[in-house]
């Protein structure tokens, strides 16, 4: 399967669960993407700490200083899965997985080399010393606990966006 | 209004459930959807045999070697920086649970759905010691106000409508009565991310434990998993020690068999792969982290003729399928685990002489082991138990009577020619006595019968 296969694959299956799907072909269109993401949200929590975050910080004045107040998160995942659709969160590298749960959007953006094609593909790659967290994060949060009527945003974000970069 | 049981008579409780219009109302749509949404999670699939062939060797491969797996677990998680406690029983874990909050001074707790703490009834000894346990997961929760117990294993409150939780949300929330599920959802955000981050302690269950890494896993849609695994500072899982699977790579293949079996999901919203507590450099992750691995019965069972059903992952689809559970629902079970599944488990963890009423629940179709994502071959363990219950003369002693003189009557033609005549002619008088109204709902025997006809 060549990546563009790949990319193509995740991001159908990322949008079938509901999340929103970008594909930016450079920095200058992440950054893009995502301040027309987070046109209307303000404050948004960004790590800043790898270059794609660094690359869309917001302005000052839209900043959170932490995740617990923000509206919303922009920050870069470890990876992601084309089978399932999925956003891959690890807390290797001091990374919050937090900061993708409290607000109510996520804004993930992913590095087109860090898709795997199958969950397969994801497992054999770890080595033996894994991170104490790893998390799967595909579509919204969600609950049909009323009437099975689905609902999404019971405890975690209700919306998510995918951006591949 | 649909009351938990806390008998097994199956017989009594559910003719008192199929006299609850409300929760029948309830169980028909959901149970409809909930398989409906199976059937089109697999849909795309090519090759589900094959899949279905993988998690079932896997999940057989571990009850094969479980001593040798369990230890495996133990060592991994506790290098990964866990505690991690054998209880022999339920009371047994109960007080390892008791005993780390209150050396702690943990006052509140918040808690993610697991059946396995509902089986030994975790938080009615946790309050009986003074500690608020709030339920965070929003069908546990509404359930937990209403003080029932869930009545089906991942939709706790699928019995209850949209009106009766409306109810339940003014009467204890002091928020305006609304029945708008959207609504109702976004209060119960609110209450309890409060609770979340007062929190003390969190705990959680496992959908699986990992031998290899000593790392359990969660599946959740909500998020709540999440929260009560990374919030508060101290994290405790409770998990029986048949959940245990070989490795990271195995998986896969409950990834792929799990969430399309229980919702018809391609995957959970979320699934978190928890390896320990949080290490030097980590800003995720419980600063302490205790592992209670539960026996309850479950050596036993691995002993016995009925071994498979520790097999069994919880997806549910068993009970999402089966006409009983669909007519009377989850709560006329009297036990934990209900459904096709729950027969059989409560059989074995209560004993023959308590919960043989439960074996009644079935109609033997056996479309739930159609649908078992890793092969629980649930229709032989069905025959197996019954067949059980005759032996050990368990059964109402007028079916037992009634059968008995059945035996005796088709052995002589005479006797069965004379049988026939007198059922017709009886037949007017018998269907008259009170209590007999099921005669109503049989044929009425003719004159002119299939023996008559062929001699």
């Amino acid at each position: 399967m060549t990546r563009e296969n790949t990319i193509d694959i995740f991001l159908k299956n990322a949008k079938s669960v509901g999340a929103g799907t970008v594909l930016a072909a450079d920095l200058d269109e992440l950054k893009q993407s995502v301040s027309k993401i987070i046109e209307d949200t303000e404050p948004v929590y960004c790590p800043g700490k790898t270059d794609k975050e660094a690359a869309v910080i917001p302005p000052e004045e839209k900043r959170a200083p932490d995740y617990f107040s923000a509206q919303a998160t922009v920050e870069e995942v470890f990876g992601a899965i084309a089978e399932t659709g999925s956003i891959v969160c690890s807390s290797q590298d001091g990374r919050e997985l937090q900061a993708g749960l409290l607000p109510a959007h996520h804004v993930a953006i992913v590095a087109r080399e860090n898709i795997f094609s199958t969950l397969d593909d994801f497992f054999s790659s770890l080595g033996p010393e894994i991170p104490t967290n790893i998390t799967f994060i595909t579509g919204p949060s969600r609950t049909a606990d009323i009437e099975l009527t689905l609902t999404v945003g019971v405890h975690g974000p209700e919306r998510l966006d995918v951006i591949v970069c | 209004m649909s009351k938990p049981k806390t008998s097994l008579d199956f017989r009594k409780n559910s003719v008192e459930a199929l006299a609850d219009t409300a929760m029948r109302e309830a169980m028909r749509n959901s149970t409809a959807v909930f398989s409906g949404h199976r059937e089109q999670g697999f849909s795309t699939v090519p090759d589900l045999e094959s899949w279905r062939d993988r998690a079932s060797d896997i999940r057989s491969r571990v009850l094969d070697n479980l001593s040798e797996y369990v230890d495996k677990f133990a060592a991994n998680a506790t290098s990964a920086g866990a505690v991690v406690y054998r209880a022999k029983d339920a009371e047994a874990s109960r007080d390892i649970i008791a005993a780390i909050l209150r050396d702690r001074g943990a006052k509140k707790v918040v808690k993610a759905k697991s059946m396995v703490s509902e089986e030994v009834y975790l938080n009615a000894h946790l309050e009986e010691q003074g500690v608020e346990v709030v339920e965070t997961d929003l069908g546990e929760y509404i359930v937990q106000l209403a003080k029932e117990r869930p009545s089906h294993i991942l939709a706790p409150a699928l019995h209850k409508n949209r009106r009766q939780i409306g109810e339940l949300f003014a009467k204890h929330l002091g928020v305006d009565y609304t029945d708008d599920p959207e609504v109702l959802t976004k209060i119960a955000r609110k209450v309890l991310r409060k609770k979340f981050l007062e929190a003390a302690a969190g705990i959680s269950g496992a959908n699986f434990a990992v031998a290899d890494t000593g790392s359990i896993i969660l599946f959740t849609n909500e998020g709540n998993g999440r929260m009560v695994t990374t919030l508060p500072r101290l994290h405790i899982a409770i998990l029986t020690i048949e959940k245990i699977i070989p490795s990271l790579t195995d998986l896969s293949a409950f990834i792929r068999l799990l969430p399309r079996s229980a919702t018809g999901q391609i995957h959970s919203s979320y699934m978190s792969i928890i390896t320990g507590t949080r290490n030097p450099g980590e800003e995720t992750g419980a600063e302490e982290l205790h592992i209670v691995l539960l026996d309850n019965g479950r050596w036993d069972i691995l002993a016995g003729e009925c071994r498979e059903i520790l097999k069994c992952i919880r997806c549910g689809a068993c009970m999402n399928v089966c006409p009983v559970y669909g007519s009377v629902g989850g709560h006329a079970y009297g036990s934990t685990y209900p459904g096709p599944m729950g027969i059989i488990l409560t059989t074995m963890l209560e004993g023959m002489e308590k919960s043989h009423p439960l074996l009644d629940a079935t109609t033997l179709c056996g479309v739930c082991a159609d649908v078992c994502p890793v092969r629980v071959p649930l229709l032989k363990l069905l025959y197996t138990l019954r067949e059980r219950r005759t032996k050990e003369g368990l059964v109402p002693s007028l079916e037992r009577t009634a059968m008995a003189a059945f035996g005796l009557v088709v052995k002589s033609p005479t006797l069965f020619s004379w049988g026939q005549g007198m059922s017709r002619i009886s037949w007017p008088l018998l269907s008259k006595i009170p209590g007999s109204e099921t005669l109503e709902r049989l044929p009425k025997p003719v004159k002119d019968t299939f023996r008559r006809r062929m001699s």
